[in-house]
């Protein structure tokens, strides 16, 4: 249940099945990553300094009310954009792409920040408008969603850009975004294919998905990864090689085992069953945040709940997804267990932001 | 602004869009559990094994050849262990200082330091081993031993040298280890369903195969077994520790039938002149001498020997690599001849009392030519008796003249003439037992009688080995049996073979025998020099293997003044008479004369082998 604690005149805003299953996720989280970063106890630490950090955000985040995020959505996105073009101009290059941004003690990953600001802007930007919703707002939203898109896309980060996209057309779609035109823009998507191909993708991503389709185009380059990946998750059986015996992991078979393969550490270690395990809280998480949906105060609300959980289970499922190899390698995190600040801070804001929309109820009624 | 009626479609609309997107993430969350449950569960046998194929690299580990022995358990073919100092490169953070620390313990020759900075990171990456320094003196040990503790990474170990302890005398018989070609390699391999992967050495020399003589023809014997050292590896292959360790099987032990002391007698009896000699143990056919001359050095063969050294061999006129014992081809001239006398006895063309007049040559009846023995005048009435002790030609044209050449060639080849004499030989010569077929295909001329003529002195087209010879001999002492050659001393009875004849009695056989013995106690005989020679009575025949045909003495005193162009000698022999025990076959090319010159030694090898 959410709730509202209330100390004399100082309210606590708080659900504790998303504040428990969150924690958990998170010290399962270190848990694998000592095993996934073979025992580096500076990687622990930092991770552990996040965790913390992150925990007192998501706490503090929901203490506002969602009026206060309705009314300040503008310049968060301002402000996010600012980030992102700073990247584009003072980022570090790191392997060719320019996704971070020094601020001294931590390099921030600016489109993780979007992410959130922008789901939030949009449902401010729509809450309001009639069903269904109109064809200049329509495209208003969409220009702002491709914008977005092609900034972290430049950087370029084909996945993050996607998990943006996704985002947004999520909200554009729960705040009512009408059928034909739906079923208009599939069709005009489908028949501008081979154009996007052409001219969006960068070599190397379309290799990566050339690759997906005939993995033996290259059994070294990029599905090198994914045939390792799957070692490590088929060997793992039923049960599972047991904590810090996955040889794969640990003899550096598995590439990026503590950032975007770390799933398959576990599911080499854990087997199966641990999968499940893992997985039953990732699925508490996304029932607990439909339940919070409908029971939100306003459509505000609602369309924030639903956009940031759908962000959260996208990053989730592209991640699996490619880990396993039924999608494409794009470079995604696993939330809250895989190695790195910005991803793991910024699903802490986003449920922070979650719980601040589900716990605040309008005393009174307009 | 929208009002409540609105607000209700509003929140319906909502409801049922986030139900389509998690039912949409539902499916694909089915399918990705479905996914991680056919890799975890259906297909976790392959995975597994290929998990384990990723972190487990075998190296395989190379056996110790077999020694050789001789038949009284002397060693003649040796692994002789050098102590090496070895490395491990990855162990030392750096190199140059190391080496600059170790040389003051040990010298470190310029090449091989090259070759270790050479290789020493990418050894290192790999967790493997360097030689820094092969066989390593007493002192040197020595003074490891007592410093060596500033080199935790460095230590002393045993690494082996095949070694023939008599390299010349035995560089045919036993032959060479070398280096192994590629395919031999994965022959080898196969055989044991192994594949061609890294390997810890034994031997200072990395892979070893054998590639003449007994090294060659018993090499799946020596060799061994690979066995196998199986370690885990990270993805880069650095080998982080042993997992299991299956012991090499080292190769199998040689006790072969070769005499150290007889073949060092013939080697020294030879002196260096080209020929070859070959003995037999009557008893089992086993070879106990088998020698070519001149030689070479075995162990510089396989151990190493300078490219000068080499191109000198390989251009001497003499033709040391040459293995005349089982590829040089004489003709077996008079020796031929108690074949061709046993003949006449079994096809019942002559008895012991059928006699002729040699007037010194043969007349051929079809066109008056004339066959000439070595005797001028010649040796008046003969028998077959005396024939053979005085080496008549004409006996044995006239002889031949009236053998049907087919039945001929069918009985000599019974005496291993154009026939496999051994079992385990390497890569040995058949000779040429030619016949009328033969001579058409390949000469394009028809058999003329001449040739028959001929074969009965053993001229003519007619070629045998000293190894052919000396298994004519054995079968000639043992009475008719037939018993293959082979360097191990084993059970031979049952592959002897009883020569297949019709009409040669027991007394045939020993009064053959005996004019064999006459060739050499007769005062006429044409070995009779060799008498005060021999310790026992011995049968021989000698031969003398014209090369080029003369009319006169004086001809060919004009010819020999080229070496080359002299007559080969030739002889067979066994004994003790008369129970022969070892019969021996010795030919020296351009040697002229055969009882005279080839006799002496074949009489000290069987002295030697009597004797012991």
């Amino acid at each position: 249940m959410k709730k509202k604690l209330v100390f004399k005149n100082f309210s606590i805003y708080f659900d504790q099945y998303l504040f428990i299953s969150i924690t958990l996720l998170s010290v399962i989280g270190l848990f694998f990553l000592y095993s996934a970063s073979q025992g580096d106890l500076n990687t622990i630490i930092k991770q552990s300094i996040f965790v913390g950090l992150g925990l007192v955000l998501m706490f503090a985040l929901s203490q506002p009310d969602p009026d206060f995020y309705k009314l300040f959505s503008g310049l968060f996105i301002l402000i996010a954009f600012t980030l992102l073009i700073a990247t584009m101009i003072f980022g570090k290059e790191i392997n060719g792409a320019k996704r971070w941004l020094n601020l001294g003690f931590f390099s921030l990953q600016t489109s993780e920040i979007i992410k959130i600001a922008l789901p939030i802007f949009l449902a401010s930007y729509l809450y309001n408008k009639p069903l269904p919703i109109s064809l200049k707002h329509t495209f208003i939203t969409l220009f702002l969603i491709i914008l977005t898109f092609y900034l972290v896309y430049s950087q370029p980060d084909l996945g993050t850009g996607l998990v943006v996209f996704m985002a947004g057309i999520y909200i554009l779609f729960l705040a009512g975004l009408s059928w034909r035109f739906i079923l208009s823009s599939f069709g005009l998507i489908i028949l501008s294919l081979p154009f996007l191909w052409n001219n969006f993708l960068q070599p190397f991503q379309r290799q990566r998905i050339l690759t997906f389709i005939d993995p033996s185009q290259d059994p070294f380059g990029s599905s090198w990864n994914i045939t390792q990946s799957k070692i490590a998750i088929g060997s793992g059986g039923m049960s599972g090689k047991g904590y810090q015996e996955g040889s794969q992991a640990h003899l550096n078979f598995l590439p990026e085992a503590e950032t975007d393969f770390i799933f398959a550490v576990i599911a080499e270690e854990f087997g199966f069953i641990g999968v499940c395990l893992l997985m039953s809280i990732f699925i508490f998480i996304l029932i607990r945040c439909i339940y919070l949906a409908f029971n939100a105060r306003d459509r505000f609300c609602r369309l924030t709940i639903g956009g940031l959980s759908l962000v959260f289970a996208s990053t989730l499922f592209i991640n699996l997804g490619m880990v396993v190899g039924i999608l494409p390698v794009v470079g995604m995190p696993m939330p809250f267990i895989s190695k790195g600040g910005s991803s793991l801070l910024s699903f802490y804001i986003a449920f922070g932001i979650i719980i601040s929309m589900a716990t605040h109820k309008k005393l009174m009624q307009k | 602004m929208i009002d409540l009626e609105e607000r209700f479609i509003e929140k319906k609309s909502f409801f049922s869009r986030l139900v389509i997107v998690y039912l949409f993430f539902g499916f694909l969350f089915i399918f990705f559990l479905y996914t991680t449950y056919s890799l975890q569960v259906y297909e976790y046998d392959d995975y597994e094994v290929a998990a384990l194929k990723n972190k487990t690299k075998e190296v395989l580990v190379q056996p110790v050849r077999g020694i050789i022995y001789d038949r009284s358990g002397n060693i003649i073919v040796n692994n002789v262990p050098s102590y090496d100092l070895i490395i491990k490169p990855s162990k030392i953070k750096n190199p140059d200082n190391f080496i600059f620390e170790i040389s003051k313990i040990i010298d470190i020759d310029k090449d091989n330091l090259d070759y270790v900075l050479e290789n020493f990171s990418l050894k290192a990456n790999y967790n493997r081993e360097l030689i820094l320094k092969r066989n390593l003196s007493q002192e040197e040990i020595a003074k490891f031993e007592v410093r060596g503790y500033k080199f935790p990474s460095a230590f002393i170990d045993v690494r082996y040298s095949r070694y023939n302890n008599y390299p010349k005398l035995f560089s045919h018989a036993t032959g060479y280890v070398g280096g192994v070609s590629n395919d031999e390699l994965v022959d080898i391999l196969d055989s044991q369903s192994l594949s061609q992967i890294e390997t810890i050495f034994k031997y200072s020399n990395g892979y070893q195969i054998g590639k003449t003589g007994i090294e060659k023809s018993y090499d799946k014997k020596l060799r061994g077994k690979f066995g196998k050292k199986i370690y885990e590896v990270d993805a880069r292959g650095k080998l982080l520790k042993e997992v299991d360790f299956i012991p090499p099987l080292d190769g199998d032990n040689l006790y072969t039938s070769l005499d150290i002391n007889t073949q060092q007698i013939a080697y020294d009896q030879m002196n260096n002149r080209r020929g070859a000699v070959v003995a037999v143990d009557l008893d089992s056919g086993a070879i106990v001498t088998y020698l070519s001359t001149p030689s070479f050095s075995a162990n510089e063969i396989s151990n190493g020997i300078s490219k000068k050294s080499f191109d000198a061999l390989l251009n001497d006129n003499n033709k040391p690599f040459f293995d005349r014992a089982s590829q040089g081809r004489y003709s077996p001239a008079s020796t031929i001849k108690p074949a061709i006398g046993l003949f006449g006895l079994d096809t019942k063309l002559i008895d012991w009392d059928f006699s002729i007049t040699d007037p010194g040559y043969f007349v051929l009846p079809e066109d008056q030519r004339i066959y000439r023995g070595w005797k001028e005048g010649g040796h008046g009435k003969v028998n077959l008796n005396k024939a053979m002790v005085v080496s008549s030609n004409t006996f044995f044209f006239s002889l031949a003249y009236k053998s049907d050449v087919n039945q001929l060639i069918n009985f000599l080849s019974n005496f291993g003439f154009g026939e496999k004499v051994c079992s385990d030989c390497f890569n040995p010569d058949q000779g040429l037992l030619p016949n009328p077929e033969w001579k058409m295909n390949n000469l394009n001329f028809g058999w003329f009688k001449g040739d028959t003529v001929n074969m009965g002195v053993g001229q003519g087209y007619l070629s045998a080995t000293p190894l052919q010879l000396a298994y004519y001999a054995s079968v000639l002492a043992n009475m008719g049996k037939q018993k293959k050659l082979t360097f191990i001393k084993k059970d031979n009875s049952n592959n002897e073979m009883d020569l297949p004849v019709n009409n040669i009695s027991n007394l045939d056989w020993k009064r053959l025998h005996a004019s064999m013995i006459g060739v050499i106690e007769s005062p006429i005989g044409t070995a009779k020099r060799l008498q005060e020679l021999k310790n026992f009575k011995v049968a021989a025949k000698s031969g003398t293997v014209e090369l080029v045909s003369t009319q006169t003495k004086e001809d060919y005193e004009i010819i020999r003044q080229n070496e080359g162009n002299r007559d080969h000698a030739i002889i067979i022999a066994f004994g003790p008479m008369p129970n022969p025990k070892y019969a021996v076959s010795v030919v020296i090319e351009n040697g002229e004369s055969g009882g005279s010159v080839a006799g002496p030694v074949a009489i000290a090898v069987l002295n030697s082998l009597v004797q012991e």
